[in-house]
């Protein structure tokens, strides 16, 4: 027990009389820590913020559209098209689905008084914006009166706004779509980057009719059908309904395929937590990378030091030092220094978020896995390439470690 | 009554293998040193005087033969016990000092009482700067092993050696650095403590150090060439004469 005390005050002196050494050896490990500590919570961050947009999206979503199949790279439609049957079929018999809207998307010219610009005109029902939570600021929706009559009127997003009406308020304005002039009556809530960093606050919306009589014609179906359950707990009884609605509608018999696809918000939840997953690998690889750097950094110090360091072990063997006596003042000088340079490693890692967050706007939850893995490698890394040169150089004679070189 | 043995060596042998090259250091040395003697060991340079010393000092093993150190069978005891000894019994001085680097003087002479796990000692400062004080070094009790000169470093090697209080001291080349009358001083320094009853060992090159102590062994080859007492000791009264003379 005293033999301990000893030993502790020699570490000590130890680390404070090499104060580079000791300096460098800790920065390895704040690297390492700080690191693994931004990298991780950076694909944590992302994954949380990707759930929060597709939670966002309503969460009792449903996707009905045409089964559709990769081939060559592209994606190509199998069975017939989600059209306005379909519509009427969910409409008038469903009992799990509280709103219904169809969706017809199409890439359009948009010309306003002080610009133009190529952006998507989203063609759909006034269940549309309900569905997706979308709200609007100023204005209002179109009715469903003016979904029957298809009148020339649409929704704008924030950047149509900015670019088209240079800022100005655009309500009662009149902008051409595709040489087709249609009353500006509503102007969407602003919403940012969405799952896939596309601009949400891009688009134009307008009854499904208008775009089917006025700009493209009736036989063209829709892209898909979007619903909402009535209620989260129904959004599986909404599932099983509809495709049995559509397969009888689609006269498909028993033992064969739907030529429909059904997603539903859960689903979109899995696909998007695969690819966020992925994110999060790539980010834990770099992770990694940064850990094996300030992994090799701490053993190259150790590395470097170690024929003096041995010499300095011969010379306390020679002296009376016991092999433990060696082993648990380097087992202690590796462990306050990879604590130290670990907590120091944490409060950057966490202020380093901190200001990415000023930065970019992007918050970053530090992760409290990414605190333990970045602590325990880089404690591990610390220990290990401080012990175990020093527990070889005590097992030497005295004399062949002071004469080490 | 027959003094008590404190070192008997049984046909001791070094061998150092360098890969394919073999260096044949010592050959079957076999010597008994007494408790109170004052042994120098002479010989030409790559001898196998410091092998002997290391072995002798516990800091290393002989490839074959057996040493006793107060007639216990060295060889067969197991590391712990050896650094035990090393720390209790043994006072080494080395011929590189083996100082450690950026440590005051005054902590390289407490270290061997830092790994003391007798007690004997409770006022570990205290002693170092007594041992210290001893070799002439009192007033640089404070000063890193950077800033003291060779002979200092020495000197601290040399209180480092005597401070655990040791019943055998082993020095090779204590005076290698130091000036004439420096080295008489050390080895009046050994005189007294032999006189004290300590058991001495020292390697010297040096035939006026040589002549403080009372027996000699020359080593040739690593093998004992003579072995015989020394007439005409030197005190440092005489070696200091002798010294003003030849200047
Ligand atoms: N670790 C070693 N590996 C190989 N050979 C060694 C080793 N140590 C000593 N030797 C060899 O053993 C022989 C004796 O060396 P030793 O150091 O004992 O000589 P010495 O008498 O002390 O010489 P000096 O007066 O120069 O100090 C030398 O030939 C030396 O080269
Ligand atoms: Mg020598």
């Amino acid at each position: 027990m005293k033999q301990l005390l000893k030993t502790f005050k020699v570490a000590f002196q130890s680390i404070y009389k090499n104060k580079t050494r000791s300096l460098l050896t800790a920065l390895g490990i704040i690297i390492g820590v700080a690191a693994v500590i931004m990298t991780i919570s950076a694909g944590e961050g992302a994954t949380q913020e990707v759930q929060g947009q597709i939670s966002g999206l309503g969460t009792n979503l449903l996707m009905v559209a045409t089964k559709s199949e990769h081939r060559g790279g592209i994606d190509v439609r199998m069975g017939r098209p989600i059209d306005e049957k379909d519509f009427d079929i969910l409409q008038k018999n469903s009992v799990w689905i509280s709103k219904l809207s169809p969706l017809i998307a199409n890439g359009v010219r948009a010309i306003g008084p002080e610009g133009n610009k190529s952006t998507t005109i989203y063609g759909v029902a006034s269940d549309y914006f309900d569905i997706l939570s979308r709200e609007i600021i100023s204005g209002d929706i179109f009715s469903e009166e003016d979904v029957k009559a298809a009148r020339k009127v649409c929704v704008i997003g924030e950047t149509i706004k900015t670019e088209l009406f240079a800022g100005e308020d655009p309500i009662g304005h009149q902008i051409r779509i595709d040489k087709v002039p249609f009353t500006i009556i509503g102007l969407l809530k602003e919403e940012g980057k969405g799952t896939m960093g596309q601009d949400q606050d891009d688009m134009l919306i307008a009854p499904y009719t208008t775009i089917q009589n006025r700009l493209y014609g009736r036989r063209r179906g829709y892209n898909m059908i979007m619903a909402s359950a009535i209620s989260e707990d129904h959004i599986e009884d909404a599932e099983i309904e509809i495709t049995e609605l559509l397969r009888e509608s689609h006269r498909i018999i028993d033992g064969e395929e739907d030529d429909f696809e059904v997603t539903t918000q859960i689903e979109l939840q899995e696909i998007t937590g695969n690819i966020t997953g992925i994110l999060t690998l790539i980010l834990g690889a770099i992770a990694s990378i940064s850990l094996i750097v300030g992994g090799i950094g701490i053993m190259n110090i150790m590395l470097v030091s170690v024929t003096e360091r041995t010499r300095e072990i011969g010379t306390r063997l020679a002296i009376g030092a016991r092999e433990s006596d060696i082993l648990t003042q380097f087992l202690i000088e590796a462990i306050v220094l990879s604590l130290v340079g670990g907590i120091i490693g944490i409060a950057l890692g966490i202020i380093g978020n901190q200001i990415i967050y000023k930065i970019t706007d992007f918050y970053i939850p530090t992760a409290v896995n990414s605190i333990l893995i970045g602590f325990g490698f880089s404690v591990l890394v610390g220990v290990v390439f401080g012990y175990f040169p020093a527990r070889k150089a005590a097992r030497l004679n005295p004399i062949d470690a002071l004469r080490y070189e | 009554m027959p003094k008590k043995k404190v070192i008997e060596t049984k046909k001791i042998s070094r061998v150092f293998k360098n890969g394919d090259i073999q260096v044949r250091a010592l050959s079957d040395i076999d010597i008994v040193i007494e408790e109170g003697e004052f042994v120098v060991i002479m010989g030409s340079s790559g001898s196998g005087k410091s092998t002997l010393l290391h072995i002798l000092g516990c800091l290393d093993k002989p490839t074959s033969g057996d040493y006793y150190l107060d007639g216990v069978h060295v060889n067969s005891l197991n590391k712990n016990q050896l650094a035990d000894i090393r720390n209790q019994k043994i006072g080494f001085i080395f011929q590189s000092y083996n100082l450690l680097p950026r440590t005051t003087a005054l902590e390289n002479v407490e270290l061997p009482l830092v790994y003391d796990r007798s007690g004997r000692f409770s006022n570990s400062k205290e002693l170092a700067k007594k041992a210290l004080e001893q070799v002439g070094l009192g007033n640089r009790i404070y000063h890193k092993t950077n800033e003291l000169s060779g002979g200092q470093q020495q000197r601290v090697a040399i209180a480092r050696a005597l401070v655990n209080n040791p019943a055998l001291i082993l020095s090779d080349e204590a005076t290698g650095n130091l000036d004439s009358r420096s080295s008489i001083d050390i080895a009046d320094l050994f005189v007294r403590l032999n006189n004290e009853g300590k058991t001495i060992l020292m390697i010297t090159h040096e035939p006026e150090i040589a002549q403080f102590a009372k027996r000699m062994i020359y080593l040739r080859d690593g093998r004992v060439l003579t072995d015989e007492l020394i007439k005409n000791r030197s005190t440092k009264e005489s070696a200091l004469k002798d010294l003003e003379q030849t200047s």
